[in-house]
């Protein structure tokens, strides 16, 4: 029952599955498509020569990244504070936050995101950002603060797009986060609520100084999680034109024709960005736990 | 100590609320000089013609997603049954591609699976378009059925796997027989809740030439520039569709536990 690695049929039949998947794939591009790979073409969107001094500068995959880490930041940073809103307002013991909670929660997890992102973009961008003024924000502030902003937000003169979609998918993350937070706080004691009870402390000062602190424990390896998750949801507001790396491989298969090296390029570094911080996250988890034993 | 609030009251205010939003945004539209043409959206479901029916554009995108995930559902099950027994196998080569498919496909956006499955997989196997997505999907959403088959199999107790081993079955035998009976009951909710993510999950097909309800949505919106009409309409079918069955997978959730749970 506890498996012992041993070498049996199972392997024999996996490896020839594998090699046998392998070979035809190898011989329908080669000897059917007849593709000619130029890994060279798409590689040279990581960097280029800059035409004015030669110096190599981000082309347009460093520059995705850049807006997938951005976008993904400032995604967590909001969508925590929706998702700890709405997560305490889940088990709040006012029927109206629970309600709105639940509302929002229920909403988001039965709209499909493609749907629900551009009914946000739409709404959010056209009705709360519009009245807020961000048009004219690069032509109103100093360069130096221009300067700050740009490296915080991207490009000003897009900054409202890039405001509309990050508050989407933020809004879509938070109703999980909301979750998250709910799981958490549900699975301290009951009796630790009851010690705050009659400690005298009201319910918001139980919740700051004796369920808080122990919940944030418990939840924070879900939250990490979540994070890695959101990159990944991130690539979806590519399809509101936000330049992050998924648009970047969009643009350049589209411009080069490399489809199959642009996108395996693209997927591999998703994949370094994700299965790098689900390492580090397992690292550290793995180090608390030992530390708090 | 539980200070009892009064329901209705905190109805009432929801209500409001709600209303208020909707209010909000009706008025911030006026004040775009948006025209709303809300009486074009019922034909975009069917239309009568000489005492004809014939579905509208929504309708035909709501079938194909169905479509899609009626196809995608039984591929991503088996997927995951695979790969669920693959990792508890004492097979090397097994574990390691079970380890690597999952691996990959939780580190890589959905989106680009898709892109990939389109782009790379269907012209290399000469699939088409459509199957191309069936399988992106279906390999996605393996990860979560594996996922649910793992626990489930773990959730059998561990002297059952001792009995069988000690009466002499034989691995297969032990998961036919004695695990898998077991493990299947309480596997069967969170399968069937599978449906409403792949019908989620399905709305980022739209992203290539796949003619399901977002598609529409967006080919829709560049046709008639009903922008919020046709996002709206389509996130409530959405919502409808999704959310009855959320409801039904909780009530047969609730049905399964009551027979199985001791």
């Amino acid at each position: 029952m506890t498996a012992r690695m041993r070498f049996g049929w199972l392997d024999v039949v996996v490896i020839g599955c594998v090699v046998a998947l392998l070979a035809y794939v190898a011989y329908r591009v080669h000897g059917h498509l007849v593709y000619h790979w130029n890994w060279a073409e798409p590689l040279q969107f990581f960097f280029r020569r800059d035409e004015a001094d030669g110096g190599w500068v981000p082309n347009l995959l460093i520059e995705g990244v850049i807006i997938t880490l951005r976008v993904s930041l400032w995604g967590a940073v909001l969508g925590m504070a929706i998702g700890l809103l709405a997560g305490l307002g889940r088990i709040s013991q006012v029927a109206l936050f629970r309600m709105i909670s639940r509302g929002y929660v229920e909403l988001v997890r039965n709209v499909a995101p493609v749907p629900f992102l551009f009914i946000m973009f739409f709404f959010v961008g056209n009705q709360i950002l519009k009245p807020l003024g961000l048009e004219g924000v690069q032509d109103a502030v100093s360069p130096a603060t221009g300067g700050v902003l740009e490296l915080m937000f991207g490009e000003l003169n897009l900054l409202r797009n890039f405001a509309a979609a990050t508050l989407a998918l933020a809004l879509y993350e938070g109703a999980y986060i909301a979750e998250i937070v709910r799981a958490g706080v549900l699975s301290i004691e009951r009796g630790q609520w009851e010690a705050g009870d009659s400690l005298g402390l009201s319910r918001l000062h139980q919740l700051r100084h004796v369920i808080l602190p122990q919940a944030v424990q418990r939840i924070t390896p879900p939250l990490a999680n979540q994070s890695i998750q959101l990159i990944k949801d991130s690539s979806l507001v590519s399809l509101l034109s936000i330049q992050e790396m998924t648009f970047m491989g969009q643009e350049i298969a589209h411009s080069t024709s490399r489809f199959f090296e642009t996108w395996i390029i693209v997927a591999a570094m998703y994949f370094v960005v994700c299965f790098g911080l689900s390492r580090i996250y397992a690292r550290l988890e793995r180090r608390i736990n030992k530390s708090r034993r | 100590m539980v200070k009892r609030h009064r329901w209705w009251l905190d109805t009432v205010q929801f209500i409001a609320l709600v209303a208020g939003l909707i209010y909000i945004a009706v008025l911030g539209a006026e004040q775009l000089n948006y025209n709303w043409q809300w009486y074009r959206v019922p034909k975009l479901f069917w239309r009568v013609i000489d005492g004809e029916l014939i579905w509208g554009p929504l309708i035909d995108g709501l079938l194909v997603t169905f479509e899609i995930t009626a196809w995608a559902l039984p591929l991503a099950i088996l997927i995951g049954l695979t790969t669920a027994l693959l990792r508890r196998s004492n097979s090397f080569a097994g574990r390691w591609v079970a380890t690597a498919y999952l691996e990959i496909i939780r580190s890589t956006p959905i989106l680009v699976q898709v892109y990939i499955f389109y782009f790379i997989i269907a012209p290399i196997f000469g699939i088409q378009a459509f199957w191309a997505c069936v399988l992106a999907l279906a390999f996605h959403e393996g990860s979560f059925t594996a996922e649910i088959f793992r626990s489930g199999i773990e959730s059998v107790a561990k002297g059952q796997w001792e009995a069988s081993d000690s009466i002499g079955l034989n691995r297969v035998d032990t998961y036919r027989y004695i695990v898998l009976p077991q493990a299947v009951p309480l596997m069967l909710p969170p399968l069937t809740g599978q449906v409403v993510t792949l019908i989620k999950h399905s709305s980022i097909l739209s992203a290539v030439a796949i003619f399901d309800l977002t598609t529409m949505a967006l080919d829709l919106v560049a046709e008639t520039f009903m922008a919020f009409e046709i996002w709206l309409t389509v996130g409530a079918i959405y919502l409808v569709v999704t959310g009855s069955l959320s409801l039904l997978v909780g009530l047969f959730e609730q049905r399964i536990r009551a027979r199985y749970r001791r």
